[in-house]
């Protein structure tokens, strides 16, 4: 069996060498169809990943624990108590990069101006400061520091509606634990600007101590602990653990996506799309490839006939054409991982805002725009992933030639 | 099973075959009867249309005939399926076509091994059995050439050192020196005569060349898809084609 393998495989090897030209092509064609894919997706994924570790960083990190029912009705009596020993286990563990503790409070800020709701944010400055691109985003004044008190930020739609200044005074209306109506004075202490029109016309920030003391918190209480993760990639399997181990009963471990279900959702949108026009762009591709493969075994259609005539099986010649696609594959498909990845690595760190000449929103998904400097997304698994389907795409496309060669006639290919 | 029986190699009866369908019908062969037994050197003669490939590639088992009885080797080869004719092709038949049809990719070395390898036979006895007869039918120091690197009668050469490698029972030749000047066909010729007498080889090959008759055995004319005189020997054949 075995020296009878190395022959087709011999045979198969020259036969496809007979006509380079034609061989070139096909191999250039499934070059092409593995190179484009690994691009385009490691490109897009890369921007997705850093807009979904933005968002999360700026909100309530990869992974959130919240009370059970805080999802259906986010009300502030629903806060987590005493989360020290979650927050400690957390922050000892390698998965983890950093958690930020939250409260969020639902209310009305007021100026002579006019009426605008809004929702506070209480944060920890210091881990915001580490985690957020918030403080970066600061277009007037200055961010939050421990122990600011009354002092805020706000964003700079709020901002222009309420028609304040950093300096000057808000009055800010919610209600407490019991659900007595309470009201606190705010001063702007800076302004920010993330480029999400409705994020920086909704939010406040506040120091947390202050937000909990406003609504009558306890000093442990929390409505969110955002946990920034170190791979976002398997936070679904860390989470799921984490419930198990950490969570007591009344909290809940949650992904970014059930936090934020509207980004989530854009996100898989425009992936779709990407990946439905990759699939177009394949499908042309492997044609080419496909179409050069038939030609070449139509064009020896007498040569298998003689083949057989001689006493070669149907099989021993469906291994050979199955030989030559497959030879196809293994040389083409890892040159198109490797040239795909080349051209990543080529454009990585690039900011794109300089080759088009777009409007930040043109670059945003659910409100938040997207890093401009390229930052593909490497990830083995991906690269090899896409690398094997075209493969067996490419094997798959094999076969037609295979059934058009267990039709030949020996008798009429040969008197021809 | 008695001797004479075991020496027959080739048994037709009343073989048809008719091509097309409905009105358009082609009687290529008309209800043939032929035996063939060990040992043979039959040549076929006959006009153009007379159905001399027709019948080689049923007895041969490249197609089937429409109706009547084919046994090689004591089997009904009618009765088989594809596979099985395959298996029949690569252990008892060894064929030689007009344009040589060797397997462009291999050297002549590999195109004679080929069967071989298919057969399963072991490296040594493939080496051991090629080379002597790539030396016996004067291609030796050739074998690495590929087919388009050989002249036409080198590459009918290493297609016959393909049909006769595997010790076949049967070689059928289909007009195999149609396409080579009589000189190459007349040493060509004498390669099979020695085949046939050294190994025992049986062969049957058509014609239109009456310059082959001088050395075969036994001649058959075909005419109109029918053996016209089966009785006809070689030195009849060659009265009437000198008169
Ligand atoms: N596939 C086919 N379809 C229809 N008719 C066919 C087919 N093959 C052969 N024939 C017919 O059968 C008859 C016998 O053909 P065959 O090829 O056996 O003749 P031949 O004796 O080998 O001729 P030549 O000496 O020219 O090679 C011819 O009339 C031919 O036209
Ligand atoms: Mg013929």
């Amino acid at each position: 069996m075995m020296p009878k393998a190395l022959m087709i495989i011999r045979i198969a090897w020259r036969s496809i060498w007979r006509s380079k030209r034609r061989t070139l092509i096909s191999i250039f064609s499934i070059v092409i169809g593995t190179g484009l894919p690994t691009f385009t997706v490691c490109l897009g994924w890369g921007f997705y990943n850093g807009l979904i570790d933005d968002v999360a960083r700026l909100m309530a990190g990869h992974v959130t624990y919240e009370h059970v029912e805080y999802r259906n009705s986010p009300s502030i009596d629903l806060w987590v108590d005493d989360i020290q020993a979650i927050n400690s286990a957390l922050n000892n563990n390698d998965e983890v990069l950093s958690t930020k503790q939250m409260v969020l409070l639902q209310g009305v800020a007021h100026t002579a101006k006019g009426a605008v709701g809004v929702s506070l944010m209480g944060i920890e400055p210091s881990k915001e400061i580490s985690v957020s691109f918030l403080p970066d985003s600061i277009v007037s004044g200055e961010y939050l520091s421990q122990g600011d008190g009354r002092r805020a930020i706000i964003g700079n739609k709020l901002a222009e509606r309420l028609n304040i200044k950093v300096g000057k005074k808000f009055v800010f209306t919610s209600n407490d634990i019991n659900g007595e109506l309470v009201e606190d004075l705010f001063r702007v202490k800076g302004i920010f600007k993330t480029g999400s029109s409705a994020f920086d016309s909704y939010v406040v920030q506040s120091d947390i101590n202050f937000a909990r003391e406003v609504v009558g918190l306890n000093s442990n209480a929390t409505s969110q602990l955002g946990i920034i993760v170190k791979n976002p990639d398997n936070h679904d399997k860390i989470l799921e653990r984490w419930q198990n181990e950490l969570a007591s009963n009344d909290g809940v471990f949650l992904s970014w996506r059930q936090i934020m279900p509207d980004i989530a959702t854009y996100i898989y949108m425009d992936r779709g799309s990407l990946v439905i026009i990759m699939i177009m762009l394949v499908i042309l591709v492997q044609f080419t490839m496909f179409s050069t493969i038939l030609m070449s075994v139509l064009e020896r259609k007498r040569e298998f006939a003689s083949l057989l005539a001689i006493g070669t099986k149907h099989v021993e010649l469906n291994l050979q054409i199955f030989f030559e696609t497959l030879i196809f594959g293994l040389i083409a498909c890892p040159i198109g991982s490797f040239l795909g990845v080349g051209a990543l690595k080529w454009v990585e760190g690039y900011d794109i805002s300089k080759l088009i000449e777009a409007n930040p929103e043109d670059m945003s998904i659910g409100g938040f725009t997207m890093d401009p400097i390229i930052t593909p997304f490497f990830s083995a698994p991906l690269i090899l992933q896409i690398s094997i389907i075209i493969f067996l795409l490419v094997l798959i496309l094999g076969i037609v030639p295979m059934f058009l060669v267990s039709r030949i006639s020996i008798v009429d290919e040969l008197r021809a | 099973m008695s001797t004479v029986k075991s020496n027959e190699i080739v048994l037709l009866q009343n073989i048809k075959k008719d091509y097309g369908q409905g009105n358009v019908v082609t009687e290529a062969l008309r209800g043939v009867d032929l035996k063939l037994v060990k040992g043979d050197f039959t040549v076929m003669m006959g006009p153009s249309g007379s159905g001399k490939s027709t019948l080689l590639n049923i007895i041969g088992g490249l197609d089937r005939a429409t109706s009547g009885k084919t046994i090689i080797n004591g089997q009904d080869i009618g009765i088989l399926s594809n596979k099985a004719l395959s298996l029949m092709r690569l252990n008892n038949i060894g064929f030689v076509f007009q344009n040589y049809n060797l397997i462009p990719v291999l050297t002549a070395y590999e195109n004679a091994e080929y069967v071989l390898m298919l057969q399963g036979i072991n490296p040594l006895q493939r080496r051991e059995k090629v080379m002597s007869l790539l030396q016996e039918i004067g291609l030796d120091g050739l074998e690495n050439r590929f087919p388009r690197e050989l002249s036409g009668g080198q590459q009918q050469r290493v297609a016959i050192a393909r049909a006769v490698a595997s010790d076949p029972q049967l070689v059928l030749a289909d007009e195999i020196t149609a396409n080579v000047d009589s000189e190459t066909a007349q040493s060509l010729l004498e390669l099979m005569v020695s085949l046939n007498q050294n190994n025992k080889t049986t062969f049957l090959f058509s014609t239109h060349d009456p310059a082959v008759i001088k050395f075969a055995k036994r001649v058959i004319i075909l005419k109109d898809g029918n053996i016209s005189n089966e009785k006809l020997s070689s030195v009849e054949i060659e009265e009437s084609t000198h008169k």
